[in-house]
């Protein structure tokens, strides 16, 4: 088992290939950090290209979604003693160069979770979405769907157990878990680039968007008084 | 002229028949076919007593008896249907998590074809000792 003190880097990635080379290899250089891939079923090169560039590649055999293939990196970051994990995305909207600013308070123990925010980029429809969800749940956040954050040990412990399996996206559910185990979410403003290649899994198309706002909807509804719990220390 | 009596009986012994042949074939699993057998016993006993139905649903105050024969079927169908989905996702949970323990047993032990190249060392290998 290695222990180490420096975060471990985890990209979920579902046929990427156009930039998860490229997404590697900036971090590799930039922060010179170990990388992992999640391979989530791709039937491209996505694997190859990300090991080629000096990532180490988790297979999933079966397709779990984006939450599915993160949860598989905490789970991996955890079996090999690291403190702290970053998540980014494959398409190369999350600018690497940003990931100090995201362990900034980590580091200085402000909180145990860091999303990366840039409300700018949003689109109308996605600022509804947002506010809709803030309302329903009472996070106090920006930005929910982003999926550039940073988790220190705790939280990574928090959402590699079972309760967090049966969710689908990094998002609202993931939150309320946190908020349930009253762990501390700020939100730092970074840098987000217009998407490389591919779309956004979340908001894609119209019934896409509308089985998620349902499914995330009854999350919240279900969550309702369902949210103190004290910290569990038994990491 | 086939009586009343005979049809309730061959579907209820037939159903029972199927499945308990179903579940002498191993084709449900342990609390499922203590549940399907419950079901089994109880379609052959209303096929042999049709006439049961009547005794309750006059006990139970209910004025056309087949009526509450329908509704408790339906409710212990719902019942059953429900309690498959908890099971659903009980194995969806159980699923995730193995095809995440896999991918990260996977990484650990490269097979030949996803063999990672080794990683160019960071400063010149130590020439051996020669003396050793």
């Amino acid at each position: 088992m290695i222990i180490a003190a420096r975060p471990l880097i985890l990209i979920p990635a579902h046929n990427e290939q156009a930039t998860i080379g490229h997404i590697v290899g900036q971090v590799r250089q930039l922060w010179n950090l170990p990388v992992v891939v999640i391979d989530d079923s791709s039937t491209d090169a996505t694997a190859r290209l990300a090991r080629a560039a000096g990532a180490t590649v988790l297979p999933l055999t079966l397709q779990l979604g984006a939450w599915g293939a993160i949860q598989t990196g905490l789970r991996y970051a955890l079996r090999h003693g690291y403190r702290a994990a970053v998540t980014l995305d494959a398409d190369g909207q999350h600018d690497p160069a940003d990931i100090g600013a995201l362990l900034q308070p980590l580091a200085t123990g402000q909180a145990e979770v860091v999303i990366g925010a840039f409300p700018e980029r949003a689109s109308r429809a996605r600022h509804i979405a947002w506010s809709y969800f803030r309302g329903l749940t009472g996070l106090h956040l920006e930005d929910i769907t982003s999926g550039f954050r940073a988790y220190n040990h705790t939280a990574m412990t928090v959402l590699a157990s079972r309760e967090a399996s049966l969710l689908d996206y990094q998002d609202v559910g993931v939150l309320l878990i946190l908020r349930r185990r009253g762990l501390r979410i700020v939100e730092a403003p970074v840098a987000m680039q217009p998407r490389a290649a591919g779309a956004s899994r979340v908001f894609r198309s119209w019934w896409v968007v509308g089985k998620y706002m349902l499914q995330t909807s009854l999350l919240c509804l279900a969550r309702i008084g369902y949210n103190a719990l004290p910290l569990t220390t038994d990491d | 002229m086939i009586t009343y009596q005979f049809t309730s009986m061959i579907i209820g012994v037939s159903l029972a028949a199927a499945i308990l042949w179903l579940v002498r074939r191993d084709h449900l699993h342990g609390p499922y076919a203590i549940w399907w057998i419950g079901a089994a016993v109880t379609v052959a006993g209303l096929g042999f007593f049709p006439r049961l139905f009547d005794h309750i649903a006059g006990k139970l105050g209910v004025s056309y008896p087949p009526v509450l024969a329908i509704v408790l079927g339906f409710a212990l169908l719902l019942i059953k249907i429900l309690t498959m989905d908890l099971e659903r996702s009980r194995q969806e949970r159980m699923i995730r998590r193995l095809t995440q323990r896999l991918a990260i047993l996977e990484a650990q032990a490269p097979t030949a074809e996803s063999d990672p190249p080794l990683p160019p060392p960071l400063t010149d290998p130590q020439p051996l000792d020669p003396a050793e």
